[in-house]
């Protein structure tokens, strides 16, 4: 019986129909994908996306040229450079992160002692040239400016979890 | 003017010329379109969106493709013939577009209508396997070798079992015109009466157009694209446009000689205020979704379960059917008049 | 001889040893902030706790305890460890949580032991305390609110740098490390309390901010900033070079570093020859090598040899000058001198020109003589060495010269070297000191030499040293302290003048047409005749390079290989830790090129054959690093008339400790060190 049973099964094709029919199913189900460059989806807090150099309120830069963060770049892509400014505290002169050399893996961010260096939740910062992804200080910095409220929030976000 | 083109011996060329154009166009829209179809078909059995930019719904993305492929620099390679690999392309495009020749769309809406049309039908697809053959050989490279061959071996086991396939529906209709064939096809549609004749045809046809589950020749994940790795450009498009130029040729001789060509379903009413052209299309469009579907459904056939399959299934069987149904005409006098 | 045992180890160390240090004899770490081998003991910061068996069961200070017989130490008891930790965490109370921005991060005693000792957060609620920064000079930044009170500053500023500088005010939490009334360091040797801070209050002040330490190759090398020869290691990262820190050398400089070959470093970028240039039309125009050597063979095709000279200057490898000296020979040439300062050295036998004692063997020494020299402006690693002697056990220090403050108590015995003969005869009462001394020992200073009765002095010297009985068999007290790091190398390689040859006062004024200078700026170059061809061969544009017809831009000491003979005539190799600037290139190998260009191609193409030939020439530049104590049985003394002496005042032979070569010059920071220490004599010139 099993062998008929079997044959007949393989005869009417009894599994490609199952399948053709669980595909069907499929076509009709609601779509997972949504239209990207028009609808985003959610981001987590800790999303890891295009750095930022951050700034106190009061307008004074975060950085303190601590270098943890160019130490602990598994790509060595933050070259740091830094020297007294007038005002005797420290402070870098060339902050350059190498976003081509890097991995996003966020520990700049966790070692960073003030919350200067962060990842943002920026993704879209595609550029038509290479020399465009060498990001300087100013870049940086310019980042920090553009996104700080999100910046603050998600920090903020993340806080209890630190 | 209409005499002119009708008895004018430059008229008459001039009017086939017209006719072939008003059919051509057409068919390449539909391959544009079937393009992105595909893609579509294939993305919502994904649960994904599928081309959606590029214009409303992404409409406008197979004219986008045109226009990217049209812009790439075409690379031959240096160790290539180079005549061949530039003819390869053209006659796959070429051959694909004439078997449309005879294919009737409608009741005498066939711009050749000849007598043999099922023979000539299958001469042009077996052709195919030359663009294939030479595009392989000529690339002088191991992948597209080693496709071309898988193809030439896979299209010569399958045409003929697919022979047969035709021998039994020619014995129903009595006649190599593909017109009668249709039209032999009022009272009920070969489907039925043949539906493992169907079946066969229909899975040869996938095997004919390279097509999933029988993509061997391209089979991206071994060979790479198989034949047509070393293609850019317009000279990949036209393969490109031919491979599918073909699907719909084989959905539109299945259609003719299984689903009733033109002829509206049962042949009652309302099914036939619709024009014949309109059924014929739409019966089309099934088979290509079908084609799509299988894509969708079924994973890449081993080489020799392929061979197998061919040989030791299809073969034996379309053969016993033919006899069967050979058999069953002549028992019970149900032998078409020729 | 006491036995302990340390956590099951037994050792046997000197008597008056502590249980620290029979720890270290066991290879066991004991953590500590205030101990520090080469100064005294504190005991004020309790980091060194251990347990001792059959003592009140409370945890010891192991530095301050001293080793006894029998003793059973424990270093690693749940007490010990409890100990240590409130320890930490009573350091941590006051000590500020700014390692980010503190240069000591990653190098700091307190980061790595808290490490192992410290607490993940701090108990201590109430407000830390704040101590205002005090302004010790140009060199030593210091962040005063992260001192632990160590006072291991204070204490070697006090032993071993011998100025009372540095000290603490008030007690317990109030304490301050400060100098009391504002003013710079004046020691020539306050670098080092950079190196002996464990924390990060005291940290360099030039090199603020720069870099990290994990950043920095590291290099080994010699300083050449004073012929002791000073172990150094160069931290470079990139074509910079960065910092210089000392390597400990018991035999040379301990793991000390005078501030000059620490902080000058900042003239090695400024004021450089990155490029050839050759003289046009009275002006310097830059040009090619091919261009410079061009120039320099189309002057010396048409001359003799004796028309052509050779002078080496202060900071040279003794590479280029034994390729130089090669080149001179090949050409025909005796000319050559070393002797800018017109030094009246006498080559002819090694311990007439070197400083025979040793440095390590000053400390056996019970009574010293200097002769025209100061120590401690000329050579201050050696001066904490005669220092160091000197508070061991206070042995009798008498100064012929510029009376000065050594940092130890002298007799001033007169600044003209007539009052040598006074010695010699027995006329002067420290006559008596020195023959009853066992080992005494004369250091004859280059001050005394050049001077025209530089040979009598020199004769003078020995003759007094062969009468005091510092010649013997195991004992050669006869010194002669050099300046220049290049000057013992230089005699060595007998680059001096050869037969007929002219020396430096008789190649001025037009005595050669060639006048090759290998870095030699000490000298009065306006003293070259106008119509000599000076060729300059060196990494600063300075005195030399002014007066140039044709510059061949050279490698500073930290961008060659190179191998340095000090005052001892002790041979040490340095390692080059960047490439030098723009288009300069190694010196023996610019020579060596040029050789090929005029024919006379020398027969080395390797750093390495370069130094088979140097041994060729003398036997002792196969010795490295290592120099036997020898005596002195050959008591004929060197050519010179001790009656010869004039009456004349020895003048000090360096002026401005801070700015004494090419490289100090142009350094910003040894201009600042200078200004400190003298605003006179920066707003005399």
């Amino acid at each position: 019986m099993a062998f008929l049973d079997r044959t007949a099964r393989s005869m009417l094709l009894m599994e490609l129909v199952s399948g053709l029919g669980l595909t069907l199913r499929y076509f009709f189900k609601p779509k997972v994908t949504i239209n990207y460059p028009y609808e985003k989806g959610p981001i987590s807090p800790r999303f890891k996306g295009e750095h930022a150099l951050r700034r106190y309120p009061n307008g004074e830069e975060r950085c303190i040229a601590c270098k943890l963060c160019e130490a602990v770049c598994p790509a060595q892509a933050i070259t740091i450079e830094a020297e007294p400014r007038d005002d005797g505290s420290r402070r870098t002169t060339r902050y350059d992160i190498d976003m081509t050399k890097c991995i996003y893996c966020g520990l700049c961010e966790e070692a960073c002692p003030v919350d200067a260096i962060v990842e943002g939740p920026n993704f879209e910062f595609a550029t038509e040239t290479r020399e465009e992804l060498l990001y300087d200080k100013d870049k940086l910095l310019a980042n920090g400016d553009r996104w700080e409220p999100e910046l603050a929030r998600r920090l903020e976000l993340d806080a209890p979890y630190r | 003017m209409i005499d002119f083109l009708l008895n004018h011996p430059v008229g008459i060329v001039i009017l086939t010329f017209m006719k072939a154009l008003a059919l051509l166009v057409p068919l390449l829209i539909g391959v544009a379109y079937l393009t992105y179809a595909e893609r579509k078909v294939l993305a919502a059995m994904q649960l994904r969106k599928g081309p959606n930019v590029v214009g409303p719904f992404g409409l406008l993305q197979p004219f986008a493709d045109a226009l990217k492929m049209i812009m790439k620099e075409t690379i031959i390679p240096s160790g290539s013939n180079r005549l061949l690999f530039l003819l390869a392309p053209m006659l796959t495009f070429g051959l694909a577009m004439l078997a449309w020749a005879v294919i009737p769309v409608n009741d005498g809406w066939a711009i050749a209508d000849i007598n043999v049309g099922i023979l000539y039908l299958f001469a042009i697809s077996s052709l195919g396997v030359y663009g294939i053959i030479i595009a392989g050989w000529a690339s002088n490279s191991k992948y597209a070798f080693l496709g071309a061959m898988r193809s030439a071996a896979q299209m010569v086991s399958y045409e003929v079992s697919m022979g047969f396939v035709l021998v039994s529906v020619l014995l129903c209709v009595g006649s190599l015109n593909l017109t009668d064939v249709v039209r032999a096809q009022t009272t009920v549609w070969f489907a039925i009466p043949l539906f493992p004749m169907f079946i066969i045809f229909f899975i040869s046809a996938l095997a004919e157009t390279n097509r999933s589950p029988f993509d061997l020749p391209e089979g991206e994940s071994e060979i790479v694209a198989g034949f047509f790795v070393e293609y850019s450009s317009m000279s990949f498009a036209l393969f490109f446009l031919g491979e599918y130029a073909n699907m719909i040729l084989m959905s539109a001789m299945t259609t003719i000689l299984f689903l009733g060509g033109w002829l509206a379903p049962f042949g009652i009413e309302p099914f036939t205020w619709i024009p014949g052209p309109i059924w014929f299309i739409l019966k089309i469009c099934f088979c290509l979704f079908v084609f799509l579907w299988v894509r969708a459904t079924f994973p890449r056939y081993r080489y020799d379960q392929l061979m197998r399959l061919g040989w030791k299934v299809f073969l034996p069987f379309s053969l016993a059917w033919l006899v069967l149904t050979a058999g069953a005409l002549l028992a019970f006098g149900w032998l078409p008049d020729v | 001889m006491p036995k302990l045992t340390i956590d099951g180890i037994e050792v046997e160390v000197a008597n008056g040893s502590t249980v620290l240090q029979a720890c270290e004899a066991a290879g066991i770490e004991v953590p500590r902030f205030c101990y520090h081998d080469r100064l005294s003991i504190a005991g004020n910061c309790r980091m060194c706790l251990v347990e001792i068996e059959k003592t009140p069961p409370k945890p010891i200070s192991s530095c301050t305890y001293p080793a006894a017989e029998g003793m059973i130490v424990h270093t690693d008891t749940p007490m010990v460890r409890n100990g240590r930790r409130g320890v930490m965490e009573f350091l941590l109370i006051n000590h500020p949580l700014d390692c980010p921005i503190c240069d000591q991060g990653g190098e700091c005693d307190l980061q790595d032991q808290a490490m192992g000792y410290g607490m993940d957060h701090s108990r201590y609620e109430e407000n830390k305390r704040a101590v205002k920064d005090k302004n010790l000079g140009p060199l030593v930044k210091t962040v005063m609110t992260r001192c632990i009170h160590c006072t291991r500053c204070i204490r070697f500023i006090a032993e071993v740098a011998g100025v009372p500088d540095l000290g603490a005010t008030s007690r317990g939490e109030h304490m301050e490390v400060g100098t009391y009334v504002e003013k710079a360091l004046g020691s020539e040797l306050s670098g080092n309390i950079i190196d002996l801070c464990p924390v990060g209050a005291l940290t360099s002040k030039p090199y603020a901010f720069t870099a990290r330490p994990w950043e920095l190759s590291k290099v080994d090398s010699i300083d050449v900033f004073d012929a002791v020869g000073t172990n150094i290691r160069i931290d470079s990262r990139g074509p910079e070079v960065l910092r210089i820190l000392p390597r400990i050398n018991e035999d040379v400089n301990e793991e000390w570093l005078a501030d000059k070959g620490r902080f000058a470093l900042d003239g090695l970028k400024r004021r450089r020859l990155d490029k050839p240039w050759v003289k046009e039309g009275g002006k310097l125009v830059a040009a090619t090598w091919a261009q410079a050597f061009a120039a320099i063979a189309g002057k010396l095709k048409a001359l003799a040899g004796d028309r052509i000279g050779a002078i080496a200057g202060d900071l040279c490898d003794a590479e280029s000058m034994t390729a130089l000296r090669d080149l001179m020979v090949a050409l025909g040439s005796a000319n050559l001198d070393c002797r800018q300062d017109g030094a009246r050295l006498d080559g002819s036998r090694r311990d007439f020109y070197s400083f025979n004692t040793s440095i390590a063997g000053i400390e056996e020494a019970d009574a010293v003589l200097i002769i025209g020299a100061n120590p401690r402006k000329e050579a201050p690693v050696l001066n904490a060495r005669i220092r160091k002697t000197w508070v061991n056990a206070p042995i009798p220090i008498g100064v012929i010269g510029a009376e000065t403050d050594l940092t130890y108590d002298v007799t001033h015995l007169g600044g003209s070297p007539a009052v040598l003969s006074a010695l010699h005869d027995g006329s002067h009462p420290f006559a008596a000191v020195l023959r009853n001394a066992k080992k005494p020992m004369i250091i004859v200073g280059q001050a005394a030499l050049a001077r025209p009765d530089g040979s009598a002095i020199l004769a003078a010297a020995w003759r007094l040293a062969a009468e005091i009985g510092a010649l013997a068999a195991d004992w050669h007290g006869f010194n002669v302290l050099h300046t220049a790091a290049a000057r013992v190398g230089a005699m060595d390689l007998a680059f001096l003048p050869g037969a007929k040859g002219k020396n430096l006062d008789a190649m001025m004024g037009g005595g050669v047409d060639v006048l090759w200078l290998l870095g030699a700026d000490e000298f009065d170059t306006s003293r070259i005749g106008a119509n000599t061809f000076v060729i300059y061969q060196g990494h600063h544009g300075d005195a030399g390079a002014r007066r140039a017809d044709v510059i061949l831009p050279g490698a500073a000491y930290t961008e060659k290989h190179g191998a340095y003979v000090n005052t001892e005539g002790r041979v040490q190799h340095g390692f080059r830790a960047i490439d030098p600037p723009g288009d300069a290139r190694e010196d023996w190998r610019i020579i060596r090129a040029f050789s090929d260009q005029i024919g006379h191609k020398l027969p080395y193409d390797t750093i390495e054959a370069v130094r088979a030939r140097m041994e060729q020439i003398n036997p002792v530049f196969s010795r490295v690093g290592f120099l036997p104590r020898f005596g002195c049985t050959d008591l004929s003394g060197p050519a010179g008339d001790p009656a010869a002496i004039s009456d004349a005042p020895i003048q000090p032979a360096v002026a401005n400790y801070y700015q004494t070569d090419p490289i100090s010059r142009s350094s910003v920071t040894m201009a600042a060190c200078t200004e400190a220490a003298s605003p006179t004599l920066v707003a005399a010139e």
